[in-house]
């Protein structure tokens, strides 16, 4: 398969004609966030056994009633959010620092600006916490099982190496970024809004534009894939350099 | 088209038989297998044979030279038999009937059943694997889809004949015996007691669907045949009405054998499913072989605990025949 000229449209075609017909999960959407139930209407749901269950070992329900009000809360500016696809399968790629708070940041930015759920890779294993991770949308950090999450047309976002500055972008991941080749890829910076690296105003999530190989590569060439990780964590780094304001 | 299925008295076999012989393109149907069908077919013939018996499966495959086989005598260990019992049955069934079927000399296109148990579990396996992923099989049953899918591979090479494998999900539903509809159907069910694997299901009817569709297409390679969406052991238990029992470590050896007891055998491949979960990516075979409107696995769920064990007859007082969970 080879990537097409026309922007991004093959590969959201692409995407597009590969998401599962919706299964009627007791209207139940695994992508998109729903108003939350009740807590008696969302404990009584949880006896009866009627929620849905992804392949990935998600479970959209949860995900709504824990963890969407924990990170709808958190003091995020997003800037760039038109570039977050409303539908269909990315991959966002984004700094990680010491913590472990980006990828929520990242959730957070993605919830409010298109109301999506976000899939998070290489979420800590710890035994016996792999299971709620993996509900609360964690996934494999194998480069397949990231490539079955955006053939299914969810959003999933990817951690650059681990740094130990606020303000670095580590090394990209080469092997995630090959497999999903084809897939919109979009970098995406967070950083603390105050000054000298402090979260004293919250934390800003740049996302930039799509960052795509050149017209027809092939989908499994590695050279390409190889230049886009370098080319989405120089993206990265230009956003974080960008100072305490906008990019 | 002459097609033979084998392992028609299943359920999955009897059914392709049905949806085969009802189309004009087909020209004739014939199965054998150990068991005679238990529901009714038309112009299909049924001969009954032990797939051990190699003189007699050779000479009827022979005289029937057929063009096409739906290769069903896969048999999944306690659905019907024990776990060596099946191993062997597949074994002497695949390569009896299909060499045979292809000595014949008329063999256009081949499709076996196997399971999306050739890629196993744990490891350094993927989570969600497509058919490209490496195969590893963990359990019996895996090993042995594994055994018939090199098999029908070889038989392509030489013959020079396109050979479709479905990995099937745990093929589940109302009215087909299956060890996982078995253990979700017992009062309680052992779940595990730190983790909540994703897994999948496939109804029977869209089992026979997809061979069908591999066989008109004469698709060749593997597919993965999936019913959308998934369930996990505490959610389905729940669904289902039935009590959860959290079980650890070895207790799952005391579980496993009061499940036994109570009607319900969990073979090593039940038992990975419920402990580590069991998914694949079928994308491959709703863009390929055309199967859209796949039964959704909560669908499968749901008809598998509406599948009442007591069927009350009309007009009748009381229950009238009483059947075990999970019986046929």
């Amino acid at each position: 398969m080879r990537i097409a000229a026309a922007p991004g449209s093959r590969a959201e075609d692409r995407a597009e004609d590969r998401a599962p017909p919706p299964a009627p999960n007791y209207g139940i959407d695994s992508d998109r966030l729903l108003d939350r139930d009740s807590l008696p209407a969302a404990l009584r749901r949880r006896w009866d056994g009627r929620y849905a269950v992804d392949e990935f070992g998600g479970d959209p329900h949860l995900q709504d009633f824990l963890l969407a009000p924990v990170v709808g809360r958190l003091p995020v500016r997003t800037v760039g959010a038109e570039h977050l696809p409303a539908s269909g399968g990315a991959l966002l790629v984004a700094n990680l620092g010491v913590g472990l708070l980006e990828p929520l940041l990242v959730a957070g930015a993605v919830q409010r600006a298109v109301d999506r759920r976000l899939r998070l890779v290489g979420l800590p294993t710890l035994p016996g916490l792999g299971a709620l991770t993996h509900k609360l949308g964690g996934i494999g950090r194998r480069a397949g099982d990231v490539a079955a999450v955006l053939r299914a047309g969810h959003l999933a976002a990817v951690p650059l190496g681990r740094t130990l500055s606020p303000r670095a972008a580590g090394e990209a991941p080469r092997l995630v970024i090959g497999a999903t080749l084809g897939f919109p890829v979009l970098p995406v910076a967070v950083r603390p809004s105050g000054p000298v690296g402090l979260p004293a105003g919250g934390w800003v999530v740049a996302v930039g534009p799509l960052c795509r190989p050149p017209e027809g590569t092939a989908t499994d060439d590695p050279l390409a894939a190889a230049e886009l990780a370098e080319e989405v964590r120089r993206a990265v780094a230009a956003m974080l350099r960008g100072g305490g304001g906008d990019p | 088209m002459r097609v033979l299925v084998t392992g028609m008295g299943g359920h999955l076999g009897t059914r392709v038989a049905q949806l085969l012989e009802i189309r004009d393109d087909v020209e004739a149907v014939a199965g054998f297998d150990l068991v005679p069908p238990r529901r009714r077919l038309g112009r299909s013939v049924f001969k009954r044979i032990d797939p051990r018996d190699r003189d007699r499966l050779v000479e009827f495959v022979r005289d029937f030279a057929p063009t096409a086989v739906a290769h069903f005598g896969v048999y999944e260990p306690a659905a019907r038999m024990g776990i060596r019992a099946a191993r062997v049955a597949s074994e002497e069934c695949t390569v009896t009937a299909l060499g045979a079927a292809a000595r014949a000399g008329a063999l256009e296109c081949v499709a076996v059943r196997s399971g999306i148990e050739v890629y196993g579990r744990g490891g350094r396996r993927p989570e969600v694997p497509d058919e490209h992923a490496p195969l590893g099989p963990t359990t019996p049953y895996g090993r042995t889809c594994l055994d018939v899918e090199a098999h029908a591979a070889g038989l392509a090479r030489r013959h020079d004949v396109p050979v479709a494998s479905l990995r099937f999900a745990p093929i589940s539903g109302s009215r087909a015996p299956s060890p996982i509809g078995r253990l979700l159907r017992l009062p309680a069910v052992p779940v595990p007691a730190l983790a909540d694997p994703p897994f999948q299901l496939l109804h029977t009817d869209d089992a026979a669907r997809a061979m069908v569709a591999a066989l008109d297409r004469r698709a060749q390679g593997p597919f993965n045949v999936v019913g959308p969406g998934a369930a996990s052991p505490w959610q389905a238990v729940r669904l289902g009405g039935r009590v959860p029992v959290p079980v650890a470590g070895p207790g799952w050896l005391v579980a496993n054998r009061i499940a036994e007891l109570a009607g319900s055998p969990v073979p090593p491949h039940v038992l990975e499913l419920v402990r580590r979960g069991r998914v694949a990516d079928g994308g491959r075979a709703v863009d390929e072989l055309g199967l859209v409107g796949l039964v959704p696995t909560q669908e499968v769920l749901a008809d598998l605990f509406a599948w009442a064990s007591v069927t009350p007859l009309p007009g009748a007082g009381r229950p009238a025949v009483v059947a075990t969970p999970g019986s046929s």
